[in-house]
């Protein structure tokens, strides 16, 4: 468990979860994790496990019901605000819809704790506001109100927000929820981008098991009773991604890292092919409901697509058949 | 790269030099309807005139009105758009509602209740004679002991719950409760002291004497220092109190600071004038409509200008200048202040929750 780096945030047997009046809501099991300098780590879990009010306790927006939150050696309650605000970065999932207020005003609220109490500007806050507006691509957008953005554009505005606070650790939850597939890449690939060659430690909420497992160099999977801190591959290896999915129809495979629905199996198919052609003929053979076998003796069905571009040939013990598509494949399939 | 920088610099220096152009308007503009005050009303005046009374000391009829009616008034009147306009203004920000105004913490029924108690409950021993010389005096701090009540327990309130919206519902439960109570006094006072209580309500500038503007100018002075002050603070709630935690600003003290300020300007405003509408809801929408911007380093500059032009303007229309008739302040700026609030809904359909 000894790292050579400096762990710039860990808690230890840390209760989060709201208080009314004398009682306390506990969400989560004592949670016990650090983050290193430059890591990218998401959270992964169900909604309302508690995620949120995971990154907002770290982040000091929340209280802390019990245990320890300790940013850079120190105590997080023995920070201000203000010194807290210089040190970690948020952003939730609430969107920012404020009319008047331009790409270069949302960006600039990021120095907000480090300019006097009017708010004045020295020269080194404009570089770096215009520098995190570089840095997230959108120098072009700079007089463009936030209300007339993208979803997409207006997460990046977010994140050249925190840019410009200049802070070490970034806390953002679901960045990339309810964004398109391309925008979705282009914040996961600048968070990435973010912490391996500008050395922050972004900790980021997300439901997207894949990219996480891809991008992210640890998880803090976040389940009812437990939860688990490792790089992405050792909790495949270990099972945990399974917890997930306890009673679900959906299986994590530890295989090839993809997910498997749970069906009854109608027979079993010879997949005779190669190559992204054998692929992706067995995912769809898969999806109507037959099992691949590996060996084309005592298989009632048999599927080429050898040799022949764009045409799938089925035999079977009573005909032999030729389909230009996969989509006619599977319709031929579905009533078998 | 470092020409870049220099093209983005310039390219946000340039609003500015337009908005110091607008500022440079407004003052001029202000100062135009400021002395248009003075010199209109019921008997119009010569500018030759009044600039006498106000240097030499004549003794005329002239300077009789110059300087113990149409100048308080026209201060007063100034004053009050200031206070209205700069409070609603914080706010909705603070609430993040385009439709608050400086009464939603029930400052203004607090005030009527104050006043309703002074006019309604004692109606039994007061004549409206007696409201004259010592009753202004009786109702300004009737009136302010009810604002400042309605005031204590609101920041009371907004530093125990965590929540604003809860803040403003409850602040909203608190006006309507206490104008149940008004209702319940005025169904059993008589009908002079309720015509009295009415006329109250409809708000009035004239009736200021000189150390009741003294007072006024002081908490004036006061609550716009603290808005000055609340400032960056205004900046980061715009955002909601989340992120401008997450910033660095200390929330309840922003509140306090803040509802301080509206409390200090609403409450003396209404405890001198009565509750006057529509302008602290209007004013800073017609500022952030000129300005196009939600910084309130320009906002709060740009209101308290607008909202004294504002305010003088409807005074000058609420004197029907030329006719000895005298309309209801508060039926002016509300008829001034509701087109806007209507424009103002009517745009923001595209962006619900959106200020």
């Amino acid at each position: 468990m000894d790292t050579s780096r400096e762990k710039i945030l860990s808690f230890e047997s840390l209760l989060i979860g709201y208080k009314s009046g004398r009682n306390f809501n506990i969400l989560l099991p004592p949670l016990n994790a650090f983050a290193i300098k430059g890591e990218l780590i998401a959270v992964i879990g169900q909604n309302g496990i508690g995620k949120s009010t995971l990154l907002r306790t770290i982040t000091g927006l929340q209280e802390i019901l019990g245990g320890a939150v300790f940013l850079k050696k120190k105590v997080l309650d023995e920070y201000s605000r203000y010194d807290l605000a210089q040190n970690i970065g948020y952003i939730s999932t609430e969107p920012v819809r404020v009319s008047n207020m331009r790409v270069y005003d949302l960006v600039s609220l990021g120095r907000y704790p480090h300019t006097n109490w009017i708010g004045k500007f020295s020269f080194t806050d404009r570089e770096k506001v215009s520098d995190a507006i570089d840095k997230v691509g959108m120098q072009h957008l700079t007089g463009r109100y936030i209300n007339e953005l993208s979803d997409g554009e207006r997460q990046r505005a977010m994140i050249a927000r925190i840019l410009a606070q200049d802070t070490d650790i970034m806390v953002m939850d679901e960045p990339t929820a309810f964004l398109d597939i391309r925008s979705k890449y282009e914040i996961v690939h600048l968070l990435h981008d973010l912490s391996k060659n500008k050395g922050k430690t972004i900790i980021f909420s997300t439901h997207d098991l894949l990219t996480a497992i891809s991008e992210s160099d640890k998880i803090w999977l976040t389940l009812k009773d437990s939860f688990i801190e490792g790089a992405p591959e050792d909790l495949i290896l270990n099972g945990a991604f399974n917890m997930l999915f306890d009673d679900s129809s959906v299986n994590f495979s530890t295989s090839d890292g993809s997910f498997i629905f749970r069906r009854e199996m109608r027979g079993r198919i010879f997949v005779d092919a190669e190559g992204v052609e054998k692929f992706w003929t067995e995912k769809a053979v898969n999806r109507a409901g037959f099992e691949i076998s590996n060996d084309p003796a005592g298989v009632k069905i048999k599927i080429s697509a050898r040799h022949n571009h764009n045409k799938w040939t089925v035999c079977t013990d009573s005909a032999t058949l030729e389909f230009g598509s996969i989509y006619e494949l599977v319709n031929w399939l579905n009533y078998q | 790269m470092k020409s870049e920088k220099n093209i983005n610099s310039e390219f946000y220096s340039s609003p500015g030099r337009e908005r110091q152009l607008i500022f440079a308007g407004l003052g001029v503009l202000l100062l135009i309807i400021f002395t248009l005050d003075i010199f209109l009303g019921s008997v119009s005046l010569r500018p030759q005139d009044v600039i006498r009374s106000i240097f030499a000391d004549t003794g005329t009829n002239i300077e009789t009105i110059v300087m113990k009616f149409r100048l308080p008034k026209a201060l007063t009147a100034l004053m009050v758009g200031i206070a209205l306009s700069v409070s609603g203004l914080q706010m909705q920000t603070v609430f993040r509602n385009p439709m608050a105004g400086p009464y939603v913490l029930g400052i203004s029924s607090g005030a009527s209740l104050g006043v309703a108690f002074v006019i309604l409950g004692f109606s039994a021993t007061l004549t409206p004679e007696s409201l004259q010389g010592f009753g202004t005096w009786a109702l300004v701090a009737a009136s302010w002991l009810g604002a400042g009540a309605v005031m204590i327990l609101i920041m009371f309130i907004s530093m125990k719950v965590r929540d604003i919206l809860t803040v403003l519902i409850l602040g909203i439960m608190l006006s309507s409760g206490i104008s149940a109570i008004v209702s319940i006094m005025q169904y059993f006072s008589n009908e002079t002291m309720l015509k009295a209580y009415v006329i109250w309500t409809m708000g009035s500038l004239g009736n200021l004497t000189t150390q009741q503007l003294q007072v006024l100018v002081f908490s004036l002075a006061v609550g716009v220092l603290l808005s000055l002050f609340s400032v960056k603070m205004l900046n980061a709630l715009l955002l909601g109190e989340n992120y401008a935690g997450s910033i660095g600003l200390n929330v309840r003290f922003a509140r306090l600071i803040i509802f301080a300020s509206t409390s200090i300007l609403t409450g003396s405003v209404t405890a001198f004038c009565g509750p006057i509408g529509f302008i602290g809801i209007a004013v800073p929408h017609i500022a952030r409509i000129i300005f196009k911007t939600s910084d309130h380093k320009v906002l709060v500059p740009a209101t308290i200008m607008l909202g004294g032009v504002i305010m003088l303007a409807s005074d000058i229309i609420s004197q029907l200048p030329g006719s000895e008739k005298v309309l209801p302040v508060n039926s002016v700026t509300s008829l001034i202040g509701i087109p806007v609030v209507i424009w103002v809904i009517l745009r923001n359909r595209k962006y619900s929750g959106a200020f």
